[in-house]
């Protein structure tokens, strides 16, 4: 049977990527926008740097964040907070870590969206506010949602990034990814079959709705020509 | 309503014009049609009047594009009712809706409608917004072309009942027809204006006979009396601008080539001799191609065809009456 520590760590990676994923929509959405409607110069660059996490090894990152976060580190003078070993550096580490994936997800969503819609929306004389409310989420919803569902489900099983900013503290920022690294290296391998099947269970939902998700937004794209 | 904009991107262009009842606006593809009348929106940036400068919420247009974007996710009385604020939007958007005749659709989505009442779903949700002017970006390319002319009467009629002065821009010759007033567009400028019947019996230089539609341009010299056309005079009554020796254009449409019948008088002047190089049947008429000391594209009413029985080879004249030549300023190409 699993035990107790292993549900503290389900929840603590539960929590962050929640969490993540939250400050993702907030933060993400925004930055998609622009980046799909807007061309400046040194755009392509500022793309690649966002999606730079998606090819760097994750424990590169986590070194970096790790130094950023550290008692050294430039977010601890700009800020006098201290985010290494932390819930809040795990979060920040996992936004990170999960941007290029929502990032591209919202985008997609976007860059979906017929410009033709928006443009007659601005005519008819009407707040942006309502344009937002009224027409881009209504018709972008199902892609910001299996953005920050895969968000979600990739900060779930982050590994590297978070073993570097984190630690393995129990209770504290001991992730259920590292806690099944924890299992095997003790050689409790039942444990670890049986925690890996919840994972696995857990990863397999989130992509089904994803999946589902990603065909409710095709249904509106059929209906625009 | 006079216009007149100036726009650098994404084409340059400077249109001055009037906007007069339905007005039809005729170019080419390319020559910056569309983007005129989203410089007019709001939506692609230029300097000029009217509402230079105001952004596209703030300036009294109602804007169809060539597409419509109907709100997919939304049924048609839902569209209509988007621009409206305060109470009782239903009731006013289907308020909307029956003046362009479609309150039983009021409940159906852009994907259940056909190509004639996404226009007027689309016009009606103008309407809505109170415009005082409306514009209108290729309204014929969403037709089904078996019953466009009808469906493209009614609209106008409909335009006309609104009595909002109306854009429409368009390469659609059909709709040139149904103008109140017509203006022609070449790249970057506007190249003539005025009533429909006008431009079409005079086009004022030769862009503009060819996107109305003159088979037959032909360059000329101006001589005496008429004109020089390889070696051929053509008897017409000169314009005070046409002076012996200037070089010119003569422009006969096809169907006012008008094949001489032996058993009657023949006509006083302007008869051409020729072969008949080939014939066809292009829906109800006959087009063909004759060939003399001048070629020319020749257009036969049927009832012509069938009392003539004219054959590919044969040999044949043809009449150029004098008010039928349109001559027109310019150099040869």
């Amino acid at each position: 049977m699993l035990e107790p520590p292993f549900w503290t760590a389900l929840t603590l990676s539960l929590e962050v990527a929640l969490t993540a994923s939250f400050v993702l929509l907030l933060t993400g959405v925004p930055l998609a926008w622009w980046l799909a409607f807007r061309s400046f110069p040194g755009k392509a660059l500022l793309e690649a740097i966002f999606l730079l996490p998606l090819v760097l090894p994750p424990t590169v990152l986590g070194f970096y964040i790790l130094l950023f976060l550290g008692p050294e580190g430039p977010w601890r003078k700009l800020t006098g907070l201290s985010w290494a070993f932390s819930f809040e550096g795990l979060v920040f580490a996992s936004v990170l870590f999960s941007l290029p994936f929502a990032l591209t997800a919202y985008r997609e969503a976007f860059l979906a969206l017929d410009r033709n819609l928006l443009e007659v929306a601005r005519t008819l004389g009407v707040p942006r506010g309502k344009i937002w409310l009224k027409v881009v989420l209504p018709l972008t919803w199902p892609g910001l949602l299996s953005g920050t569902l895969l968000a979600f489900a990739h900060t779930l099983g982050e590994f590297g990034v978070v073993l570097m900013v984190g630690g393995s503290i129990p209770g504290k920022t001991q992730m259920v990814s590292i806690y099944l690294y924890d299992l095997v290296q003790a050689l409790r391998f039942r444990e670890a079959a049986e925690a890996s099947a919840v994972l696995l269970l857990l990863s397999l939902g989130v992509l089904v709705a994803v999946r589902l998700l990603e065909a409710r937004g095709r249904a509106w794209k059929s209906t625009t020509g | 309503m006079e216009v007149h904009y100036r726009i650098r991107r994404p084409v340059a262009l400077e249109a001055r014009f009037r906007i007069q009842g339905f007005t039809v606006l005729l170019g080419e593809s390319g020559v910056g049609k569309t983007t005129l009348l989203k410089a007019l929106a709001g939506l692609v940036p230029a300097e000029g009047r009217p509402y230079g400068g105001l952004p596209p919420e703030r300036r009294p247009v109602g804007y169809l594009p060539q597409d419509l974007a109907l709100f997919p996710h939304m049924t048609a009385w839902e569209n209509v009712a988007f621009p409206l604020a305060g109470g009782n939007r239903k009731a006013r958007a289907l308020a909307f809706l029956e003046r362009v005749g479609l309150e039983e659709h009021a409940h159906k989505r852009p994907s259940q409608l056909s190509g004639g009442q996404k226009q007027r779903v689309a016009l009606a949700r103008a309407l809505a917004r109170n415009p005082e002017i409306l514009l209108l970006d290729e309204p014929t390319s969403a037709l089904d072309p078996l019953t466009k002319d009808q469906v493209l009467g009614e609209l106008v009629d409909l335009i006309r009942r609104e009595g909002i002065p109306t854009l429409a821009v368009s390469h659609d010759p059909t709709l040139a027809r149904m103008a109140d007033w017509l203006v022609v567009m070449g790249p970057g400028r506007i190249l003539q204006e005025g009533p429909p019947e006008e431009v079409y019996s005079a086009p004022k230089q030769l862009l503009v006979a060819r996107l109305l539609g003159y088979e037959n341009l032909l360059p000329a010299r101006v001589a005496p009396g008429g004109v020089e056309i390889q070696g051929v005079h053509l008897r017409l009554p000169l314009p005070p601008w046409a002076q012996p020796g200037e070089m010119a254009w003569v422009g006969i449409r096809a169907e006012e080539v008008i094949v001489v019948r032996q058993d009657r008088p023949p006509p006083p002047e302007n008869i051409l001799e020729g072969v008949l190089v080939s014939l066809h049947p292009e829906g109800l008429a006959y087009r063909g191609v004759f060939q003399g000391s001048i070629r020319l594209q020749i257009l036969l009413p049927r009832h012509v065809q069938a009392r003539l029985n004219l054959r590919p080879g044969q040999r044949l004249q043809v009449v150029l009456k004098p008010h039928y030549l349109h001559l027109m300023p310019g150099e040869a190409d």
